[in-house]
């Protein structure tokens, strides 16, 4: 089953500050849908340290950080515009936003290479270096 | 910071207007020259500890000890059995007396309240109180008061809070009491300034862009009260819950929003229950079952996995 990605040519090359905010939240909110996320998601920089920021979600104190997606990749925002109604075909995403960066939040604790999500990005440099064509004439 | 035009309950409520009301503010008065060097007594209270909407706000207030007895017949009684109106007029007599009586608030927002409870930590809303009562005390020594007697009223066991005070400031006299606020002039005058504080930080409220100020206001803010009840209904956003000045943190709204928003779930909430243990069938069954290729722990750290396949 192939999956198709359809991406128009604007939308791959929105400017940074048409792109959408992305917050990447601790916890899971069981619904998908729009939000009211300007009225009540105010983040703040820190005045100890203002590249990390805070918020709170539902009365709990959030910490948040901004994490550059990594040179030569985009975040992407995909919808499907059919569900599929059986299993193992075709599908088809149409991307809907790209955005290069992302705020990444933590409830009451610094963000920090022990979290997950932040440590997963070292995957593209190890991936990189591994699927590098090997130059033997070095060896 | 020093506020030398704040007279009247009126001067709170435009100081107020212009704060970010989700973040805590300290307002003061002028420290009185007299308060610096004749010997004065400070009383601590609070206002609008138990209701869910809005600040709590703590207050302190000082006069040499000579002048309590002018405290008192200036009519400073328990501020919960005075009308708002009294308190009002009250509130204005303190800032008259700015000669020989001095105060300092500080608004706790209900904001800073759900965020110090709902920490990973359990910062315990008597801990809050706690430290602000300290903070205040503080500010007031490094202002120049020269405090030697202080009153509280007391916030969970007397005895306990008494010696916790007593430890940090070992040369004050410190009573706690409860009820001080209808013993000690002091006290009282400190209960009228958290109160009035209260009442007009409340009066200001911005709300969030989108939420008109319901007419019929929020009542009380105690969770018996039907007009607070409609205010917390009529307010739910299914997905943020409620607007800033209700504690989401009280069980209150909590409740409300477990039936009447969106299912919000925590992702450490749940490590708890371990997935380590195999259950004791699994070592019963045919070990045949193919085992699937481990995953190195450098993928399993950054919840890494193949994906083949969408959902």
């Amino acid at each position: 089953m192939a999956i198709q990605l359809n991406i128009s040519a604007k939308i791959a090359e929105t400017p940074a500050e048409d792109q959408p905010t992305v917050h990447y939240m601790p916890c899971r909110i069981k619904s998908d849908g729009p939000a009211n996320v300007s009225s009540y998601f105010k983040p703040i920089p820190l005045e100890s340290d203002p590249k990390y920021k805070k918020a709170s979600f539902r009365g709990r104190p959030l910490l948040g950080k901004d994490i550059v997606m990594p040179s030569g990749y985009k975040g992407l925002v995909v919808q499907e515009t059919k569900q599929p109604l059986v299993e193992n075909i075709d599908r088809t995403l149409h991307v809907s936003h790209v955005f290069d960066k992302i705020t990444y939040w933590n409830w009451d604790k610094m963000p920090s290479a022990n979290d997950a999500f932040i440590s997963a990005l070292d995957w593209i440099d190890i991936a990189e270096a591994i699927h590098a064509p090997v130059d033997s004439s070095k060896d | 910071m020093e506020d030398s035009s704040v007279s009247c309950a009126e001067h709170l409520a435009q100081y107020f207007s212009e704060k970010d009301n989700s973040e805590n503010v300290v307002l003061s008065s002028v420290v009185p020259e007299i308060c610096k060097t004749e010997k004065c007594c400070l009383g601590v209270d609070e206002a609008g500890r138990g209701p869910v909407l809005g600040p709590m706000v703590y207050g302190v207030a000082y006069c040499p000890l000579d002048k309590s007895d002018a405290l008192k017949k200036l009519g400073c009684a328990d501020s919960k059995v005075l009308t708002e109106e009294k308190r009002e007029e009250l509130f204005g007599k303190l800032c008259e007396g700015k000669d020989y009586v001095g105060w300092s608030v500080e608004v706790i927002a209900p904001n800073s309240i759900c965020n110090s409870m709902l920490r990973r930590q359990k910062y315990s809303l008597n801990q809050v109180s706690h430290d602000s009562a300290i903070g205040l005390i503080k500010k007031a020594v490094e202002a120049g008061v020269n405090i030697s007697e202080v009153y509280v009223d007391t916030v969970g066991p007397a005895d306990k809070y008494q010696e916790k005070l007593s430890k940090i400031f070992p040369d004050f006299k410190i009573t706690v009491a409860s009820k001080a606020d209808a013993t000690y002039p002091c006290v009282s005058a400190a209960s009228i300034c958290a109160k009035v504080s209260r009442d007009r930080a409340l009066q200001v409220w911005k709300f969030e862009d989108g939420i008109d100020k319901p007419a019929e206001g929020w009542g009380s803010g105690y969770p018996n009260d039907p007009v607070t009840k409609k205010f917390l209904q009529q307010n739910i956003d299914p997905i943020f819950g409620f607007p800033h000045m209700v504690r989401m943190s009280w069980s209150t709204a909590d409740k409300i929003l477990e039936s009447s928003a969106t299912t919000v779930e925590w992702e450490e909430e749940d490590e708890e229950a371990s997935p380590g243990t195999p259950s004791i069938t699994s070592f019963f069954g045919s070990s045949k079952t193919k085992k699937s290729r481990t995953q190195h722990p450098f993928f399993k750290e950054r919840n890494l996995a193949p994906t083949a396949s969408l959902n």
